[in-house]
């Protein structure tokens, strides 16, 4: 489906007359005190075949592989042990593909959205959810962003691409008030597979062979450590890449592990915020001061 | 100070002068942080500004087969805890400095105990004073109360010093066979559970305590003590306590008098049948 063909029940949904919008009563009433009329519910969405992601990769035969450029470790059984048994190499590293994958979702998702809400000649999109779900058990996920459309009153027909952002009614009034104007919404995902090497393996284990770790006293493990803290840098550096020079304002991190089998994890950190531009200065408010509610 | 602004806000002149699309020639650099709009407006209030969203994890593994039988303390498990709690913070705490702040506020703690290891994941904002230089790393605080609860700390005349943390596993005592029998068809205090739980808590608060002390604080605020037992070892019970290290910065505590209001925004009171039950 290319990014610019809307369905043709899109078409006839917001051609119609009546606005759909849906802001709860109180931030539909903050809206229109900003002056922000919803012109409609606009909404993209996009399916991803994703099982060959997943489960599909194996361990090889042959370590050190990969290479697809991004974030890699290597690390190597200190035992001097040949065995089919024994795991004498271990690795981290980034999965790109995925990372691309979920970007090429999100954002073809992301662009149905702005086209509809630029059919309505809207300024902006407030109030955007966004999910991620499998559609089935065929190994599909399917991205859906979902928003109001909002045109600010009286002004002339908006030319230029639509803001977006996750937040809403007060919130959205405040950021205003703060001195940030909605750039866009902002979703990345970072993806590391931990293959571990014996030493991780015997740590994060049943503790059985402790022969070959010496464990009597803790140990830090330090593949998962460093796979942990790459996952959430990763994140980070890419929400950053999008930022151009803005902020990210509001920022959620959720980090999701997915045990494919004994030694074989991967790390998905998902991280959304709003990019905000900044106005006008800040000016200062009155220190904020407690109150009892007599209510 | 006038709680009410001299003159009423207008947002729809904001919202147009936003939309106008000339935006600043943005002098700051560019920030990132998870605080909502309101904790970002108390900050900015008491002078303060986010800077990067900044995190801090490790992992330890605990010594093999320790969890089931033995009694005490299992000296293992609350080093281990001890250790990924400190390497977290360490983390948590140079990522801050690094990325120029003078302390991290509304730090997440998530603390994870499987049998064989133990993780402590930490995340939160990094903030300083509007536009001020990097410090000396040693005076970066690591926080886990909100923005709101750190303006409204440094507006008493608080300053908070880091992330006091303190642990205790240990094994649930058993009983005597014999005291297993007298005791059946009696409600009694079981004495040595009491004895090992009670002992067990006040551990770990009082390492809480010491490592307080040892960041110079006088008090801890927004004390959490969890406990329970775990899932993969009925016979041990973990213990946990962590809050905010603060020590009085100004000469004494500055009053804050909150002011009474009558709330018009919030939903009416209506009569529930429900009290009558």
């Amino acid at each position: 489906m290319s990014p610019s063909d809307l369905p043709e029940a899109a078409e006839r949904r917001l051609g119609h007359g009546a606005f759909s919008s849906g802001l709860s009563v109180a931030d539909f009433a903050a809206c229109l005190e900003m002056d922000l009329e919803p012109v409609g519910l606009v909404q993209g969405f996009c399916a991803m075949q994703w099982s060959s992601y997943a489960g599909g990769l194996r361990r090889g035969m042959t370590p050190y592989g990969g290479g697809q450029g991004g974030y890699v470790e290597n690390y190597q059984c200190p035992h001097g042990m040949i065995s089919g048994e024994h795991r004498m190499w271990g690795q981290n590293y980034q999965q790109t593909w995925i990372e691309a994958a979920w970007t090429e979702g999100f954002s073809s998702a992301y662009s149905r959205m702005l086209e509809e809400a630029t059919a309505l000649g809207a300024d902006g999109i407030v109030g955007v959810v966004d999910t991620q779900s499998s559609l089935s058990d065929a190994g599909i996920i399917e991205f859906h962003l979902l928003g109001t459309a909002v045109k600010l009153k009286g002004a002339p027909v908006a030319t230029g691409t639509p803001w977006t952002t996750y937040l809403a009614g007060q919130r959205l009034a405040k950021l205003f008030e703060a001195g940030y104007a909605p750039v866009s919404v902002v979703a990345v995902v970072s993806s590391v597979r931990v293959w571990a090497y014996c030493m991780t393996e015997y740590l994060m284990g049943s503790g059985g062979a402790s022969m070959w770790a010496q464990n009597t006293t803790p140990m830090e493990i330090e593949q998962v450590v460093r796979a942990q803290s790459a996952a959430r840098a990763i994140a980070r550096k890419s929400a950053r890449d999008q930022l151009h020079g803005d902020s990210l304002h509001g920022a959620d991190l959720q980090v999701l592990e997915r045990e494919f089998e004994q030694g074989d994890v991967e790390i998905q950190t998902l991280l959304r915020g709003n990019r905000v531009r900044r106005f006008k200065e800040f000016e200062a408010l009155p220190v904020p001061q407690p109150t009892v509610r007599l209510s | 100070m006038s709680l009410r602004p001299e003159t009423p806000i207008d947002i729809a002149a904001d919202v147009r002068r936003a939309a106008t699309g000339q935006s600043m020639t943005t002098s700051g650099t560019s920030m990132m942080s998870d605080l909502s709009i309101d904790e970002e407006l108390n900050l900015h209030a008491i002078g303060w500004e986010p800077v990067e969203l900044v995190s801090g994890l490790s992992v330890f593994s605990t010594p093999a087969g320790m969890w089931n039988w033995g009694q005490g303390e299992i000296t293992g498990a609350t080093e281990a805890h001890g250790l990924a709690f400190k390497n977290a913070l360490a983390r948590i705490h140079q990522e801050a400095a690094n990325a120029g702040g003078h302390g991290v506020v509304g730090v997440h703690i998530e603390r994870t105990v499987h049998s064989s290891h133990i993780e402590v994941s930490l995340l939160g904002t990094a903030v300083r004073p509007v536009g001020s230089a990097r410090i000396d790393m040693n005076h970066v605080f690591v926080s886990d109360l909100s923005a709101r609860d750190f303006a409204l700390l440094m507006v008493a005349g608080w300053e908070p010093l880091g992330l006091a943390n303190g642990a205790s596993f240990v094994y649930a005592p058993r009983r005597s066979v014999g005291a297993v029998f007298q005791q059946q068809t009696q409600n009694v205090e079981l004495t040595n559970f009491t004895a090992a739980m009670y002992s067990a808590r006040e551990s770990a608060m009082q390492r809480m305590q010491e490592s307080a002390l040892a960041l110079g604080g006088t008090g801890v605020v927004e004390v959490k003590v969890v406990e329970g037992p775990m899932r993969f070892a009925a016979h041990a019970i973990g213990f946990a306590s962590w809050g905010t290290v603060v020590r009085l910065s100004a000469s004494s505590h500055q009053l804050v008098r909150p002011t009474a209001v009558v709330s018009l925004n919030d939903a009416t009171v209506t009569f529930e049948a429900a009290t009558l039950a």
